[in-house]
């Protein structure tokens, strides 16, 4: 690779000192994002992804935190930035959109002012340049009258405004990454989708990279260019959206399918089991206690090496190790859903027509 | 439905917040969180109860059980032992919640139970979940304390807990494992029906199916009746033997599951099945979008209260329009009317695209006011135009109640004079939309 | 017998029972405020003035001077009565739930020793009140002997022309301290030591029945704003306002000038114009707890709004105003000793600061008379901050429910 992307994360490890121990919450993990991508970190809670973003910029409380690894962003490595410089890109190059706009907003003060100081923190312009900007923004995150809106307090929105406006927020300096955590898992299904269509938009327009981090990989079907999926800590598979959802290949990341509505046997169960303890990680692959294909050799040494399947598809699991047969994993989960694929068909078509 | 008389039968059953009285309550009306709605539960059914947030469907199933005192309606129970009761002769029901009295409701209670959305909050810190599970038991005058705990003991082995957590605290469980002790209470009491009050909605997806299936085992099991309530359709589907969606306070189309489904009739169920996610990249979905906010519900729009936001809303006699282009000047006609169209926003947003200064002329502005409503240069249909130029034409002469008369004057859609009525569709499929009462084009173009 | 099924139970078994059950804490303390009481009535009517009650009682039934022997001589006053009823309270709704608990105990227990200093205040406050509880019963008060005036502590010194006789060695015209009095005595030639114990006493009365009236009113008026809402906690909370606009002090010293006052007269004004923040906290706290969805739970378990109170909302609110409670309890130490300074307090009692009162003319060559009292004062008060931090700290919900994730 001879261009540097606009993010690489290299061997990234997160650790906390705890009264129970030290927890490694991120181990060892390598990503990377391009500008104009979307890349979706996915997982359960507990699997780190929430806490491998916020050491991309140090969001990190040091201690009791401890980071690990190499950030390059921009060519920079993070790891040698000083606290001011980081602030710097924190505000400006590198946004962050949180789960519950609602934390995030503060409610003593206007949108539209909280946008303006946002602007005026990162740019030297004037209050009412700042402010036209604002309304500007509020009207490109789809906030119908922005010009009306702007000087309400965050409480007069809804949550899906709340969170377009808190996307403006982030938007306000013109962020070369936009890290979104679990930005509509707080949304009304309808809203989400609204969310997830204007962060897509937004990222041609803008030409950000897009760090996007949920649970749920319906979502991710909707938005990912990429996808790393992470499992307590560590990278199960990577891969394009294209290799994930046709040819899934890790157990982990074929029983998360399973568990979608619609795919599978309905009411499959979920996943068994629990995440291992974040401050005693099994040994061997740390799906292993929950994994159906598990075999001796999983119990072992550490995480098996990932091995790759096609260009950019790698996936960490021992039974694609040579002298091992893939097969036993069984074909992945497909599409069931309604019973009569064609019937569902039918209807989206009708839904076009509709629609045009 | 068929004779055998439903477990759970609510009839125009009604819920409004006064919000009159205060200095700063902009209207002193009511808030119709629940305005008439009816629908049947079977005895083993699950029935799924699905809207936006802010709909009522909450409401309206806390309405049901009694932990809001409803407005109006029946809600008639013929569960725990009171079948086959017949009206009095004044036309009451000896069944209905709403007028149980201390004791009845008592009794009613344990035969109806709770699920509710937040694991965190849904159980008493301070109590052991042994001790909350059991609780119930000593409210219902269980006072053996002994028996209590060996129940509680039996329930968490079968939500897939072990009888040694009956002394644990609900801060050491993770919120899949609070969700089935909370289904664990709800069943202490053995009731005929549970209601779920979006269960799952807080948890990872890989937990939910965890939840759901066993909520629909345990349900298999001892034959209850479900009332599941849930924001996202894709769950409901795992679930619900039937469905009623709602909108506004008003259920708009109920039916068995797949029916509604695989093929919704109210183009608001339209929308809301195709913002399910679908898995598989490449084949990103066609997707009906919803414009617009949900109305105040103290205030609901007239006629259908979908119109304000209806993709499909039918267009009037004499006017043939692109559907979508109908749509928007309908939006752009509601929003004069809420005196919601700022011509200075207009401006400024030319000025940043352009770096013009100074004036603006009629043309430009009127060009980029019709481009934010996403309105076509010109409308196909001339009359239509004519009108639409008019109210453009006065807005921008300053005079934006004159602007909002023109466009109502013209573009004024059936569903907002007349409410729709039920239409059936077969096997108990009805949704209430315009487009399916015969004198109205079924399908607009 | 079958295994106990939830699926298996006759309800009509139980039906028409109320369900009510006196939790075994109840009853304990019912029954041993009453014996309390009992014995207060007795004391009232039947002991003679000059009388101790244990005497008396001893006399009535004919064990002779048995409770004398065990070192009980004791003569409690109402203040007295009532310090116990509230340590039995104390002991029947705090510590055995502790103790009933003790996974919740440890839990909390875990989460309180992460703070170094609140553990060693706590340990501190321990001192204080086992001598406040315990001092008394072994040791006498103290005695004047003017004679014995002004000795200085053990290993310290003081010239010898300060003290009319000196008790220990005198060397090089230097009076030096005896172990029969380890913090030396005052003026008067009491034991300051003993004074200091016995202020803890005072120090515990204090603490305890302030906090008692305190949360006992708090919590009735702020539930009860709370569940009845309406004009009822309209008019409430306008009372609560009075209160808290009540200038205190000033209507204190007003008692004070037309009938005089003493300990027990302090306690009760000062507590009874303190409760206003508490029914406050304990109303908005009850206001947030209806809307959990637990109490959602309880009350479609057909649990009726006194059991959902009393089981749910003030365990919950109470454990939360223990901190304000443990915050409330310096502010009346102070006091107390700010008035005894001033001359205003009861001077019948060995408080603390009614001993740095008596010393404050000595200061210039006895300051043990003032230190030793204002040093305990000092770290009594500090300890109760602390504790109150900590307490803040291992009880607030919102930390424990992120944890619980
Ligand atoms: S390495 Fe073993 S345990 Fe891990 S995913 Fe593969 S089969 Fe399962
Ligand atoms: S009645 Fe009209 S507005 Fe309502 S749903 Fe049908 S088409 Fe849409």
């Amino acid at each position: 690779m001879t261009d540097e992307p606009l993010l690489r994360v290299e061997d990234l490890t997160t650790t906390f000192e705890t009264d129970a121990g030290r927890l490694v919450a991120v181990d060892g993990i390598d990503f990377s994002v391009e500008a104009g991508e979307t890349v979706c970190l996915v997982g359960e809670s507990g699997s780190g992804k929430t806490v491998a973003t916020e050491s991309i910029t140090r969001l990190i409380k040091e201690p009791p935190g401890h980071i690990e690894g190499t950030v390059r962003f921009e060519g920079r490595d993070l790891a040698d930035c000083a606290e001011p410089e980081l602030r710097e890109i924190r505000g400006a190059d590198v946004a962050h959109v949180f789960q519950n706009p609602q934390d995030a907003l503060n409610h003593c003060y206007t949108v539209g002012w909280q946008i303006a100081e946002a602007i005026r923190i990162h740019e030297d312009v004037g209050r009412s340049e700042a402010r036209a900007r604002a309304i500007e923004l509020l009207g490109r995150v789809g906030i119908a009258t922005p010009g009306a809106r702007i000087d309400d307090y965050p409480h007069q929105f809804s949550g899906g405004e709340k969170q377009r406006v808190m996307i403006a927020m982030a938007l306000s300096t013109n962020p070369d990454l936009l890290v979104a955590d679990e930005p509509t898992t707080a949304l009304d299904v309808t809203v989400q989708a609204q969310i997830l269509r204007l962060l897509d938009e937004l990222k041609t327009e803008y030409g950000m990279g897009v760090l996007f981090i949920t649970h749920d990989l319906g979502v991710v079907s909707e938005i990912a260019d990429r996808i790393v999926v992470l499992y307590a800590g560590k990278v199960m598979e990577r891969g394009s959206a294209a290799d994930v959802f046709e040819r899934p290949s890790h157990p982990y990341t074929r029983q998360l399918l399973g568990c979608l509505p619609g795919i599978g046997p309905p009411s499959a169960g979920g996943i068994p089991g629990t995440l291992p303890d974040p401050t005693d990680p099994p040994e061997g692959c740390r799906f292993a206690p929950r994994c159906e294909h598990a075999v001796e050799a999983c119990f072992e040494g550490g995480q098996p090496e990932a091995v790759e399947r096609s260009p950019g598809h790698r996936v960490s699991c021992i039974h694609y190790h040579d002298g091992y047969d893939e097969s036993v994993l069984g074909e992945p989960p497909t599409r069931l859903g309604l019973a009569d694929p064609k019937a569902e068909e039918d209807t989206r078509t009708g839904g076009d027509a509709d629609d045009g | 439905m068929t004779g055998e008389e439903p477990l759970l039968s609510v009839r125009g059953l009604k819920k409004h917040y006064p919000t009159g009285g205060g200095l700063l309550s902009r209207s002193s009306g009511a808030v119709r969180a629940v305005d008439g709605v009816s629908f049947d539960v079977g005895r083993g059914e699950t029935l799924g109860l699905v809207g936006e947030s802010g709909c009522g469907k909450s409401t309206a199933a806390r309405s049901v059980v009694r932990l809001e005192e409803p407005t109006a309606g029946e809600v008639i129970f013929n569960g725990g032992g009171r079948a086959g009761a017949s009206r009095n002769d004044d036309g009451t029901h000896p069944n209905d919640v709403t007028r149980f009295g201390r004791a009845e409701l008592k009794a009613f209670r344990r035969d109806v139970q709770m699920v509710f959305q937040d694991p965190t909050s849904s159980f008493d810190p301070r109590m052991s979940v042994g001790a909350s599970i059991a609780e119930p038991l000593s409210v219902h005058g269980l006072s053996d304390r002994g028996r209590r705990r060996a129940i509680a003991e039996d329930l968490l082995e079968r939500v897939g807990l072990s009888p040694g957590d009956y002394g644990r605290y609900p801060h050491e469980f993770s919120g899949g494992q609070k969700q089935r002790l909370a289904i664990a209470r709800a069943l202490v009491l053995n009731p005929d029906l549970v209601i779920a009050d979006e269960p799952v909605s807080a948890l990872d997806v890989s937990v939910q199916a965890d939840v759901l299936g066993l909520l629909e085992e345990i349900q298999s099991t001892f034959g209850l009746s479900v009332l599941f309530i849930s924001h996202d359709l894709s769950v409901v589907r795992e679930i619900a033997d039937r469905v009623a969606v709602m909108y506004l306070g008003e259920i708009v189309e109920i039916g068995p599951t797949e029916a509604v489904l695989t093929a919704p009739e109210h183009p608001y169920t339209e929308a809301l099945v195709s913002a399910i996610p679908t898995v598989g990249p490449g084949g990103k979905r066609q997707e009906i979008e919803l414009t617009g906010t949900v109305p105040d519900p103290s205030n609901p729009p007239s006629g259908c209260r979908f119109h304000t936001r209806c993709h499909a809303v039918v267009q009037p006699e004499g006017i043939d329009l692109d559907q979508s282009a109908w749509r928007r000047v309908l939006d752009l006609r509601h929003r004069l009317e809420a005196g919601e169209v700022d011509l200075e926003t207009v401006r400024e947003s030319i000025r940043a695209r352009t770096d013009a200064t100074g004036d603006l002329d009629r043309s430009t502005l009127g060009t980029q006011l019709r481009a934010e409503f996403g309105l076509p240069e010109t409308l196909s249909d001339p009359v239509a135009e004519r009108e639409l130029a008019g109210s453009i034409e006065a807005l921008l002469g300053g005079d934006a109640d004159a602007a909002a008369e023109r466009l109502a004057s013209t573009f004024r859609t059936p569903c907002e004079g007349t409410a729709p009525e039920f239409t059936g569709h077969g096997g108990g499929h009805r949704s209430a939309c315009l487009r399916h009462a015969p004198d109205v084009p079924s399908e607009p173009e | 017998m079958p295994p106990e099924r939830f699926d298996r139970i006759d309800w009509e078994e139980h039906a028409g029972s109320s369900g009510f059950s006196a939790s075994i804490n109840t009853v304990a303390f019912v029954l041993t405020a009453l014996s309390v009481l009992a014995l207060a009535g007795y004391d009232r009517l039947f002991a003679a003035e000059r009388e101790t009650v244990f005497g008396a009682l001893a006399r009535d039934v004919g064990v002779g001077p048995r409770f004398e022997s065990l070192g009980i001589g004791a003569d409690p006053g109402a203040l007295e009565y009532l310090f116990v009823i509230t340590l039995l309270l104390f002991v029947w709704y705090l510590l055995a739930p502790l103790y009933q608990n003790p996974r919740m105990t440890r839990y909390y227990w875990d989460r309180f020793t992460r703070n170094r200093p609140a553990v060693v205040s706590l340990g501190w406050l321990f001192v204080v009140f086992a001598g406040g509880l315990l001092g008394p019963l072994l040791l006498s008060a103290p005695q004047q002997d003017v004679l014995a005036g002004h000795q200085p502590p053990v290993y310290l010194s003081i010239d010898a022309s300060n003290v009319a006789r000196c008790l220990g060695e005198t060397v090089g015209g230097r009076c030096h301290g005896t172990w029969r009095y380890p913090l030396g005595t005052t003026q008067a030639g009491e034991g300051v030591f003993r004074n200091v114990v016995y202020g803890m006493t005072i120090s515990m009365q204090i603490a305890f029945i302030t906090t008692t009236i305190v949360a006992a009113i708090g919590i009735t008026f702020g539930t009860v704003s709370a569940y009845a809402g309406g004009w009822v906690d309209e008019a409430l909370m306008r009372f609560v306002d009075i209160v808290l606009s009540f200038p205190t002090l000033l209507f204190f010293l007003l008692i004070l000038y037309i009938y005089g006052a003493g300990l027990g007269m302090f306690i009760l004004v000062f507590s009874l114009f303190a409760w206003g923040g508490t029914a406050r906290y304990v109303r908005s706290k009850a206001l947030s707890i209806a809307e959990e969805e637990y109490v959602d739970a309880a009350r479609i378990s057909g649990a009726s709004t006194y059991r959902v109170v009393r089981r749910h909302v003030v365990p919950n609110t109470a454990s939360s105003i223990i901190t304000q409670l443990t915050l409330l309890v310096p502010g009346f130490l102070l006091a107390e000793a700010q008035l005894a300074f001033l001359g205003l307090g009861d001077s019948g009692i060995n408080s603390w600061g009614q001993l740095i009162s008596a010393g404050r003319s000595d200061l210039a060559f006895a300051p043990w008379i003032v230190l030793a009292p204002g040093i305990v004062l000092f770290l009594t008060i500090l300890a109760f901050n602390f504790l109150g931090d900590a307490l803040l700290d291992a009880l607030n919900p919102k930390t424990e429910a992120e944890r619980g994730r």
